[in-house]
């Protein structure tokens, strides 16, 4: 960092001043390190899981412990990285900076929700560590109402988690829509902030019914309330419909948000205008608002009644189609512009590939005759991971080295960054594109054996997670390795050439107020063709 | 600070007193059997009711039309959460006419609970094995 | 620090004006309805589906509710909303006292819904009225109803949330009688008063559907 001026980093100074921070940016960054601590830690049960499924047998670890890894990797990746790390870190640093603000709405209650994911992630912590828990994430009953593993504490960490996430959501909406500065309207924003927005929606409106689910869970278990536990007069589907009302918009929170991401980065490595912001602007809230009315395509093996199953299947093909349409614009936006192989437009390209055969393979499994069959097997375990993972945390690693220079001031090198981008390529590809193949011949989920047939595939899905987790671990090191005290390399503000506010009018790092003064809206935010911005860092 | 709206006294005084009418329509009506419309009456007694708390008490029909956007979106919502899992519940039977019903009509541990009398002491009417019932005699 | 008419104290360092801090309170504030409506939304979506599924659990067990009791904790917490409003209303107008005497009788009010609730929860504690596997209650009214447990499991849960809210109420209405006494909220800034007024009347909300779906139908 050559900055010498004041920036977030470093002023104000002292322990204290990071832990009653109301600066957005330094809670963004607290969720940053929140975020990959326990990626890693999800990941590291990841790894465990394929070490055991590289053979047949239970050599490596016992099924119990096999249940119980499957539940944490899961638990523990969705509720403590995936879906607080994109608003949390990048939307929390990011946001106000876009807009022109000084911080978010309410940057108490922003602080307050970081402490609150704290908290939950402690209890997780303790869930871990007091012998985890085995019902899978999702906590069908009734096995969960009975299962002797720590529900309580897990289901307790989720509901406690859940509220900062609507805290978070809270404070964006109301950033969006109160603190832009003036001509900075709806169609001139970047589509970033777009993305934040409609998860935001979703955030507030979906996360306190699981929040009511695991409360109406915990008072299965302590007072046999009778809702959901058969043995009682309940109904376990009626469980899984509650689950499910939250967790499919969920899975909205977690990939709008990377959508975001990629719809910054093409724009600024191609040196190109979007091509149809409106209709990405628009497909953000459809996705928003029909993700609400599909749940019931979790449920198809449940036992729910025929008629729904037609309904939901029906809605749930719609949802595919603003999804679509953002490929498409992404594509045409590259179209004839000046692409760069930077490492962001790497892994941006690296999702346009993985994220269009997870979203497809999402559409196969929305046909209830064809999901019958592939229900519970790991024909959906492929198609959650290239959604998820090829797509959410491609995005986030894309996000990650396009910020990172704006967020520390610091250039890392793009070479090796570039060389960890193509590993998880490979790797990922390698560890998931087996499993739809598996899933197709009948390998079940949540199986710590298997039959000898699935032998082949099961060893080629191990050895390439290896690549995988080898290189994300030397992709986030690389970036950390950038901070060090002898590192020459200044971006300056504005490394990409980009056009959006937080590239064009603060320093790198940011300002602790973020803008010296208020900054006034020159061009929008992707004029490509009306305005010629040089990057500040040639390689 | 600039003018905020303030509501007239006059204007909290007759919400309050609507609603205190309504509530007392609602307890009449509740005397009467209209069949499945008791449910429709009652509702729509309560929605007017929560109608007046919102645009008056709560003062939405005054305020950001953004506010008023979002408590209705809310109560769309859930009616998506609740008619759409109602697609499920009550069309159930269909293929197997065995699932049209929670599987327990009657859970297990009631067949260990005596019957009680209205204070809730237990009522030995059948000479069964239980002995503890005690006739409560006031 | 000197109040400042175009800096005033109580502006935030990263709003512009007292406005655009103020209407973005209220946005935030109605944010956080929207969640509310949807936790408690989703023990109305089990409300229904038993209700759908088990019609004569609901139309005979609550003969057991007192529908007088339901009715005075139905006029209580409307009076209360009155007198919320009445409070804003009050220190709108500069009338700092009258405003304070409101948000007294509202704590009242919130104080004598919960006193009802006491009385009713214990009346079934006692006669073993209770969520889940606690149940015991057989009496004649309903010895013909399969599983009541599942009733009063609902209804405790509901009005239990429900009270829970009023307490925390309670809390922020002491909160402000404490502000208020203070002369920290005035005619200039009365903001917390109106969000907190805002929750309250949600409170009344909540309970202007509990009431007939419990009591009455």
């Amino acid at each position: 960092m050559t900055e010498k001026k004041q920036n977030y980093l470093t002023h104000p100074k002292g322990i204290m001043s990071w832990l009653l921070t109301l600066d957005h940016k330094r809670i963004g960054l607290m969720y940053l390190v929140g975020g990959i601590l326990f990626f890693f830690i999800g990941g590291l049960l990841a790894l465990g899981m394929r070490l055991e499924l590289a053979a047949p047998g239970n050599d490596f670890i016992s099924s119990d412990t096999y249940n119980n890894i499957y539940t944490l990797h899961g638990a523990i990746m969705i509720f403590l990285f995936i879906i607080p790390a994109i608003p949390g870190a990048l939307g929390n640093i990011l946001l106000p900076l876009m807009l022109g603000a000084k911080d978010v709405a309410f940057p108490r209650l922003n602080l307050a929700s970081f402490y609150i994911y704290s908290i939950g992630a402690l209890l997780a912590v303790y869930t871990i560590l007091a012998g985890g828990v085995d019902t899978g994430w999702t906590f069908y009953t009734p096995y969960s109402t009975q299962s002797t593993s720590n529900v309580i504490p897990m289901t307790l960490a989720i509901f406690v988690i859940g509220f900062s996430s609507i805290l978070t959501g809270l404070n964006f909406i109301a950033t969006v829509h109160k603190m832009r500065i003036p001509g900075l309207t709806w169609y001139k924003l970047p589509l970033f902030v777009w993305a934040l927005y409609g998860t935001s929606l979703v955030q507030i409106t979906a996360t306190p019914v699981i929040a009511i689910t695991m409360v109406l869970l915990m008072l299965e278990r302590f007072l046999g309330i009778g809702i959901f536990d058969p043995a009682l007069g309940g109904d376990p589907v009626l469980y899984q419909h509650f689950f499910w009302f939250y967790s499919h918009p969920a899975v909205y929170i977690m990939i709008l948000p990377a959508f975001g991401i990629i719809s910054e980065i093409i724009p600024v490595h191609s040196r190109k205008k979007v091509w149809g912001y409106k209709f990405i602007a628009y497909s953000t809230l459809s996705i928003a608002f029909i993700g609400f009315l599909v749940w019931g395509h979790h449920m198809f093996t449940s036992g729910q009644s025929v008629f729904s199953q037609i309904v939901f299947s029906f809605i749930t093909y719609f949802v595919g189609i603003p999804t679509g349409v953002k490929i498409f614009s992404w594509i045409l936006t590259m179209y004839k512009g000046q692409v760069s192989f930077t490492p962001p437009m790497m892994y941006a390209l690296s999702f346009l590939f993985l994220f269009t055969i997870g979203g497809l393979t999402g559409i196969f499994l929305g046909a209830v005759a064809l999901d019958i069959h592939l229900h519970d097997t790991y024909f959906v375990v492929a198609h959650f991971h290239y959604v998820m993972q090829g797509g959410t945390i491609v995005a986030f690693l894309g996000g990650l080295h396009h910020w990172w220079p704006k967020s520390f001031g610091s250039m890392y090198n793009q070479t090796i960054a570039n060389i960890c981008a193509l590993g998880v390529f490979l790797g990922f590809n390698g560890t998931f594109f087996p499993q739809f193949l598996l899933g197709l011949r009948g390998m079940p989920r949540r199986y710590a054996t298997y039959d000898e047939q699935f032998v082949e595939l099961h060893s080629y899905s191990t050895f390439w997670s290896g690549i995988l987790g080898i290189s994300i671990f030397l992709a986030v090191m690389n970036l950390v390795w950038s901070l060090r005290k002898s590192n020459k390399l200044d971006p300056g503000p504005n490394p990409w050439g980009a056009m959006t506010l937080e590239w064009t009018h603060t320093t790198s790092p940011p300002h602790p107020h973020n803008f010296e003064e208020d900054p006034v809206l020159e061009h929008g935010p992707y004029d490509y063709d009306k305005v010629i911005v040089e990057p500040t860092f040639k390689k | 600070m600039s003018e905020h709206h303030i509501t007239p006294l006059r204007t909290y005084l007759i919400i309050a007193g609507a609603l205190f009418f309504l509530s007392g329509v609602t307890v009449w009506v509740s005397y009467f059997d209209f069949g499945p419309f008791n449910i429709v009456i009652a509702m729509g007694v309560a929605s007017l009711k929560a109608t007046l708390v919102a645009l008056f008490f709560m003062h939405l029909l005054w305020d950001d039309k953004k506010n008023l956007t979002m408590f209705v979106m809310s109560l769309m919502f859930l009616a998506i959460f609740i008619i759409v899992t109602l697609l499920d519940t009550n069309f159930r039977g269909g293929v197997n006419s065995e699932t049209e019903y929670p599987i327990n009509k009657r859970a297990a541990f009631y067949d260990s609970l005596p019957l009680t009398d209205t204070h809730g002491h237990p009522v030995d009417e059948h000479g069964s094995d239980h002995h503890e019932g005690d006739e409560d005699h006031h | 620090m000197s109040h400042d008419s175009s800096s005033p104290d109580f502006l935030q360092h990263h709003f512009h004006d007292v406005d655009q801090q103020y209407e973005t309170a209220k946005l935030g504030m109605w944010a956080f309805i929207l969640t509310e409506v949807l936790t408690f939304g989703g023990l109305f979506v089990a409300y229904t589906i038993y209700r759908s599924w088990y019609p004569e659990m609901f139309v005979g067990a609550n003969l057991l509710l007192d529908v007088n009791k339901g009715l005075l904790n139905t006029v209580v917490l409307i009076t209360s909303s009155l007198t919320m409003a009445l409070a804003i209303w009050a220190i709108q107008k500069k009338n700092q006292k009258l405003s304070l005497l409101m948000l007294i009788a509202t704590f009242v009010f919130a104080f004598m819904f919960l006193g009802i609730k006491y009385l009713e929860y214990s009346h079934k504690f006692e006669v073993g009225q209770l969520p889940g596997e606690y149940y015991s209650y057989m009496g004649p009214e309903i010895a013909h109803i399969n599983n009541p447990h599942i009733f009063f499991s609902i209804y405790f849960i509901m009005t239990g949330l429900h009270g829970l809210h009023v307490a925390i109420g309670m809390g922020l209405i002491a909160w402000l009688i404490y502000s208020t006494a203070k002369g920290n909220l005035h005619s200039e800034y009365y903001t917390p008063m109106e969000m907190i007024g805002i929750f309250w009347h949600l409170v009344d909300l909540i309970w202007i559907y509990l009431f007939p779906l419990f009591y009455l139908i």
